[in-house]
């Protein structure tokens, strides 16, 4: 209806400015909303706003009124694909010399709440796989009844795998549920920086923000490791929440019996509740991530784009995100289309810097040195203990990256038969999924490896 | 109208905003200057609906009114009068101008017509006042790897936002980028100002001007120069998430001294004009020399070496010629930081110093 009444408008005017005038000022305007509280008009630049506001607006509104329409106020404002909030401040060059006039300035809020919650980490926007998917519901069901099932809930797993965004959620969502509980997350680099403080410049109110919370989240608690006086204090804060029935969730690079220098009672009571490992995602998670997070950009991926990223960045999702971006960002910046090919190039980047064959030899070798063993001894028919599990890691790993035959695997580590070799792979895969030290070094030796 | 005007003022004013003024819009008065009295000001203006340039004269007016005259004659005309006191009388619609000995009459057109021109209001705005140094630094530095493929308009201007606290400068056109740190921000900006209108503002600049007061809003940005007020709209829609494509770390790292580079990279230049610009540099971090290469089927081909500070790793790259020309003559200092990660990674230059205010990203040719 607006646009009709708009063109019977402008076909009026069209035939009594000429066409010069008509072609620039009128052309590409459009009639946005015709209320009581007036009619505003979208006009393309900040010329045409002004050339409307002095010496356009009356005609307008004489020839409104011929269709029907009259109106007190019209406002014209310039049209606009996103629509910017600004805010306004006075800013000056250091060595600018004096301002010649101040306008008002209005400064916003720090964003980031003191609770320390981001609200972008969601339940919703975490994607679910095997992986992660125990963590997941576990963390859920703290959400939904914190204090009361698992307490504490301690989440681990190596970096860029989604502990913090999963501990976020909870928070958020808690939050949500009740806007009264006080949430509090930190990373234990700031809680030592607290204790610290407290101490030195004899702070009060250090407890009072530790021990008034109702859901106390701490990140990455592997940092309190070795800081005796911290973690005894921790270990007070920790008893006090827990007694109360308040919810503590931690997360750490490491299982707790894997910190090193954690005192034996902290440790113990890191265990009490549920400790929960996060994994690298499988391949169809992480397709699903790839998918999920182009889709916020409102880009459509092609299937063997996806799968390309997912194929060739395994070691964590930070990285995976980057990569992604990073694609999306060189393809908006040429007006590409980000597809395989373009992916190609840039990830190719990524790769490339780490050596594009990996022997067998090495791996025998870092594997070796990991354990701190000799290559002769791993190779040699020795079956101490200390030397048979790096032997049979280093077999599994010859078959995991080089994809190695197993009589040549055997060959290779000096065994005669083949089925040694069958049964070692098959071992270290099987201890992989229930051991998380066998896992931890596996993992540590192929960083090393493509280091 | 009738006044009375300085030769150096008003040749100055019509030359600051006579290249305004264009005769390829629809509207022919868009050829002409407006010229209009304020109380005791002369206002001489022009647009071309995307940006408008207006200076205040002082002068002597015994009559108001106003008039526009084809911009082109009278500042050629005004300019080449001698430095004396200049009448200007308004006849219908003809502008008689004389001084001294020289007096010509001029046609033209009624001022009703003319345009209004955007006003900013200040008490909605984001204002920031910076050095014309700092000011000229930052645009020239920025606006050399700016697009100017109309289809694709975000590119063609320059990106000025706030991340971090600070406020950055940023343009590319899809080959290259730069970004340039300017000065400390509490207020979030995010606008893309036309090359253009930065170009026209470095042209408006002269030895009185010590700095330039910005305004911000939605659409338009509003420089003031002393008495030059330059009015622009702002490129709408959304900037390229550039930032993702800045390494942060390179395999190779050249340090060594500008005018080296420079000399290496022309002479190389010369036998690149058939290979559209393409010419290899490499590394060899032992020697520590960097080499360029190139080559002309017919003419022949090339290699210079240069000597560097240091050297981290070997290594090779094929850029286009022309934009590490380029990137060369806007970066600051003695000593350049060059760096890149094999044959398709996006290289960066800096100057030689640690804070690297300034940063110049070139994409390789893939060859």
């Amino acid at each position: 209806m607006h646009q009709a009444l708009w063109q019977s408008v402008l076909g009026e005017i069209e035939l009594s400015v000429s066409r010069a005038t008509y072609m620039t000022w009128f052309k590409n305007t459009e009639l946005l909303s015709n209320s009581d509280d007036g009619i505003v008009i979208a006009v393309p630049n900040i010329f045409a706003k002004r050339q409307f506001e002095v010496k356009f607006n009356d005609q307008v509104r004489d020839v409104l009124k011929k269709n029907g329409i009259v109106t007190e106020r019209i406002s014209y404002t310039v049209k606009m694909l996103n629509k910017k909030v600004i805010t306004r401040e006075v800013v000056q060059s250091e060595q600018a010399i004096t301002s010649p006039s101040v306008a008002t300035s209005s400064l916003m809020a720090s964003p980031m709440p003191i609770n320390g919650l981001n609200p972008r980490y969601t339940f919703a926007n975490f994607i679910v796989g095997s992986s992660n998917d125990l963590a997941y519901t576990a963390c859920q069901a703290v959400a939904a009844n914190p204090g009361v099932k698992y307490n504490p809930l301690f989440l681990y797993g190596g970096v860029g795998l989604g502990k913090t965004h999963l501990m976020q959620a909870v928070g958020n969502e808690i939050v949500t549920n009740n806007p009264g509980a006080k949430v509090l997350y930190i990373s234990s680099e700031t809680f030592v920086k607290d204790f610290l403080e407290s101490i030195r410049f004899k702070k009060k109110g250090f407890s009072d923000k530790y021990r008034n919370v109702d859901v106390l989240i701490i990140d990455d608690m592997q940092f309190i490791a070795g800081k005796e006086k911290t973690q005894e204090e921790f270990f007070h804060t920790f008893n006090a929440l827990h007694q109360s029935n308040k919810q503590i969730i931690i997360s750490s690079d490491k299982p707790p019996r894997s910190i090193p220098t954690l005192t034996e009672r902290l440790r113990s009571r890191f265990e009490w509740g549920m400790a929960i490992d996060i994994q690298m995602p499988d391949f169809e998670t992480r397709c699903a991530i790839v998918e999920a997070k182009s889709a916020q950009s409102n880009i459509e991926l092609s299937r063997e784009t996806v799968e390309y990223l997912a194929n060739n960045i395994k070691t964590n999702i930070r990285e995976l995100e980057g990569a992604l971006n990073q694609l999306l960002a060189y393809a908006e910046m040429r007006g590409v289309t980000p597809d395989i090919s373009t992916a190609e190039g840039l990830i190719g980047n990524v790769r490339r810097s780490r050596p594009q064959y990996v022997t067998s030899k090495q791996i025998i070798e870092k594997t070796a040195r990991h354990f701190q063993i000799k290559t002769d001894e791993i190779c040699s028919p020795k079956r101490d203990k200390h030397i048979v599990t790096p032997r049979q890691i280093a077999m599994y790993l010859l078959r995991s990256e080089l994809h190695l035959s197993f009589p040549k695997i055997a060959t290779e580590l000096g065994r005669k038969d083949h089925t040694t070799a069958i049964h070692s792979v098959e071992k270290i895969e099987k201890a992989i999924k229930l051991d998380f030290l066998i896992r931890e070094q596996v993992a540590e030796i192929r960083e090393k490896l493509y280091a | 109208m009738e006044l009375q005007v300085t030769q150096e003022n008003f040749t100055r004013a019509l030359s600051n905003v006579s290249r305004v003024a264009t005769n390829k819009a629809q509207l022919p008065i868009l050829e002409n200057i407006l010229l209009r009295t304020d109380n005791n000001r002369l206002l001489v203006a022009a647009t071309n609906l995307e940006v408008a340039s207006s200076n205040y004269v002082g002068a002597k007016v015994v009559r108001e009114g106003s008039i526009t005259i084809p911009a082109r004659l009278i500042t050629e005309f005004v300019s080449n009068l001698p430095k004396e006191q200049i009448n200007l009388k308004v006849e219908n619609d003809h502008l008689k101008i004389t001084c001294g000995h020289y007096s010509s009459i001029i046609n033209g057109m009624v001022a009703d017509e003319f345009p209004e021109l955007p006003v900013i209001d200040k008490k909605t705005s984001i204002k920031y006042i910076v050095t014309t140094e700092d000011f000229k630094k930052a645009v020239s530095q920025t606006m050399v790897t700016s697009s100017s493929d109309s289809t694709r308009p975000v590119l063609t201007g320059v990106y000025w936002h706030s991340f971090e606290g600070k406020l950055y400068l940023a343009a590319t056109d899809g080959y290259r980028l730069s970004e340039k740190y300017l000065i400390d921000t509490k207020t979030e900006l995010s606008a893309i100002i036309p090359a253009s209108t930065l170009q026209e503002v470095l042209r408006t600049i002269n030895d009185e001007v010590e700095e330039i007061e910005l305004l911000f809003n939605d659409t338009q940005v509003h420089f003031k120069l002393n008495e030059t007020e330059i009015t622009s709209r702002l490129i709408d829609g959304i900037f390229p998430d550039y930032r993702q494509l800045i390494p942060k770390t390179s395999e190779t790292e050249i340090i060594l001294k500008k005018d080296d580079f420079v000399r290496i990279t022309k002479i190389a230049s010369l036998f690149a004009r058939e290979s559209g610009g393409s010419v290899t540099i490499s590394a060899v971090s032992e020697t520590k020399t960097l080499s360029i290469h190139s080559i002309a089927s017919e003419l022949g081909e090339n290699t210079s070496e240069a000597e560097a500070e240091t050297i981290t790793q070997d290594g090779t790259v094929t850029l286009n010629s022309r934009y590490l020309n380029e990137a060369l003559s806007v970066l600051d200092g003695d000593r350049v930081t060059f760096r890149f990660s094999g044959k398709l990674s996006p290289c960066v230059l800096t100057d030689g110093s640690k804070s690297a205010n300034y940063k110049h990203i070139i994409m390789p040719l893939k060859s």
